[in-house]
């Protein structure tokens, strides 16, 4: 374990002094897969459909604000629309229209919810995302969740149809459009998937917040058994050919990647839990406090090693100067005061010498440099 | 001589300012009741655009049934049909915005209410 919190600490470490070209990186490759698998998977634009335009996008992105992503997204997929048929685009449109106007109104934060549900299920693992989004995000995200699914039974709706638009004359507009419409609505596993994913998040959400031990767990097998019952439940309802065992799969996936979360945003030691009891003159507090589980790095610096000069070495004894920084090693311990505090405290100075400067100011001076 | 609490509470204070902070500032400089009402404005108009696309949705889908019977319907019963459903939508939805609003108003108001706290805190001890 202290082996896994040290290496969790350098990631973290690693993050924050390259945060300033880790996020645009991390932008740019989420902006770059979801438009080569839009042009992948849709592709009917064959202008669009080229390497270099989707490395400038992604590139754009990347220093954009998160919400490019969906609204480039959406322009790729609504020219690719257009491209099968002019129809096919006004129904993409008005969806994605509709979807802005009232619902990412509510949760502008989870842009990335709504890119990447379409995207895992376009990879054949989308039951991560109910699990992830109720771990990390709020209640909210519900909405997002389901505009993801929306949005790819749209694609899909479309992708199945093609060749049926294709065949289909310039006069036959509505014939198309009632097509799409039809195949969205009258989809079942959408819904299916739409009830399944909402609830899972809902249920996960409100489990994670409750004051027991292993809430975070206990939260994610809850989910993930809440999502496997009722896609069960709506495959018996209305036939949605459900493959079985890509749900199980898919859902031993999320439990690890929910793991996985789990260990960078609430890794706590239950086994020193504490339970303390006080009053004021207002109220009685019944405070559960549990340690987050933190090790610091062990990190050793020379700072300076000074030669002694002619005019020192005839009044003391000769000797180097050499100032070593050492953080603590291994030990875990809690930091209560919040913010990681105590990681960053429990380094010491030491200073091996084989002489102590007469004039304070300069043992000082190195000092200070050590501790901040 | 630097004061560790100090730095930490400015970097807190910082960060909330960058972050999450920008917008509850925003939210924060309304009265609570004016807050409410432009977003339940923002809301009927939303609503109101969203519901015109979905209903020339519904005009196109079926555009040739449609045009057969425009001339065979009861056009003002249409109507009162459109007008209620269009009634029926931008109430809910502003509905669902008033709740939501209210929620985050006050949710905003105490997490500014910290946050002024915490600046007066920052304030004596730099007076200390």
């Amino acid at each position: 374990m202290t082996g896994l919190l040290e290496f969790r600490e350098k990631l973290k470490r690693i993050y924050s002094k390259s945060e300033f070209i880790l996020t645009p990186l991390l932008k740019f490759l989420l902006a770059f897969v979801t438009l080569l698998v839009l042009n992948g998977k849709l592709g009917y634009m064959t202008k669009l459909d080229n390497i270099a335009i989707v490395l400038i996008v992604a590139l754009m992105c990347s220093f954009l604000p998160s919400g490019c992503i969906i609204l480039f997204a959406a322009l790729f997929s609504l020219l690719h629309m257009y491209a099968l048929s002019p129809e096919t685009a006004l129904v993409g449109l008005c969806l994605y229209l509709v979807m802005f106007l009232l619902f990412f109104r509510f949760s502008p934060r989870d842009s990335l919810v709504v890119i990447l549900t379409p995207l895992l299920c376009v990879l054949k693992i989308p039951y991560v995302i109910p699990i992830a989004t109720g771990l990390i995000c709020g209640p909210a995200s519900v909405v997002s969740v389901g505009c993801g699914i929306c949005i790819y039974y749209l694609l899909s709706t479309i992708i199945n149809s093609a060749s049926t638009i294709n065949a289909m004359g310039e006069d036959e507009a509505t014939a198309k459009l009632r097509l799409v419409v039809d195949g969205i609505l009258d989809n079942k596993s959408m819904m299916v998937m739409i009830a399944a994913f909402a609830i899972t998040v809902l249920v996960v959400y409100l489990l994670r917040r409750m004051s027991v031990d292993h809430s975070w767990s206990i939260a994610m097998i809850a989910g993930i058994l809440t999502n496997i019952v009722i896609l069960l439940v709506g495959d018996l309802l209305y036939d949605t050919s459900l493959s079985v065992s890509s749900v199980l799969i898919g859902s031993v996936l999320a439990l690890a990647v929910g793991k996985v979360i789990e260990f960078f945003r609430f890794c706590v030691d239950y086994s020193r839990t504490e339970k303390v009891q006080f009053e004021d003159d207002e109220y009685y507090y019944y405070v559960k406090a549990v340690p987050k589980m933190s090790v610091s790095l062990s990190t050793k610096t020379v700072k300076k090693i000074n030669s002694q000069t002619a005019g020192q070495r005839s009044g003391r004894a000769s000797g180097r100067n050499v100032v070593v920084e050492r953080s603590g090693e291994g030990n875990y311990g809690s930091s209560r005061t919040g913010a990681g505090r105590g990681n960053y405290r429990s380094g010491r100075s030491v200073v091996y010498n084989g002489h102590i400067p007469d004039d304070g100011q300069d043992g000082n001076e190195d000092d200070y440099e050590e501790l901040f | 001589m630097l004061n560790e609490e100090r730095i930490i509470l400015m970097t807190k204070l910082a960060a909330y300012e960058a972050g999450e902070g920008k917008q509850n500032v925003k939210i924060g400089n309304y009265f609570r009741s004016d807050y409410i009402a432009v977003q339940v404005l923002k809301s009927v108009v939303s609503a109101s655009i969203a519901f015109a696309l979905v209903f020339a949705l519904y005009i196109f889908y079926d555009m040739e049934q449609f045009m057969q019977d425009l001339y065979k319907m009861d056009l003002v019963a249409f109507a009162r049909n459109v007008l209620i459903w269009y009634g029926v939508t931008v109430v809910s939805y502003g509905v669902a915005t008033y709740i939501i609003c209210t929620y985050r108003y006050s949710r905003v108001r105490r997490s500014l209410k910290r946050y002024y706290h915490n600046l007066k805190k920052l304030d004596s001890l730099y007076r200390e």
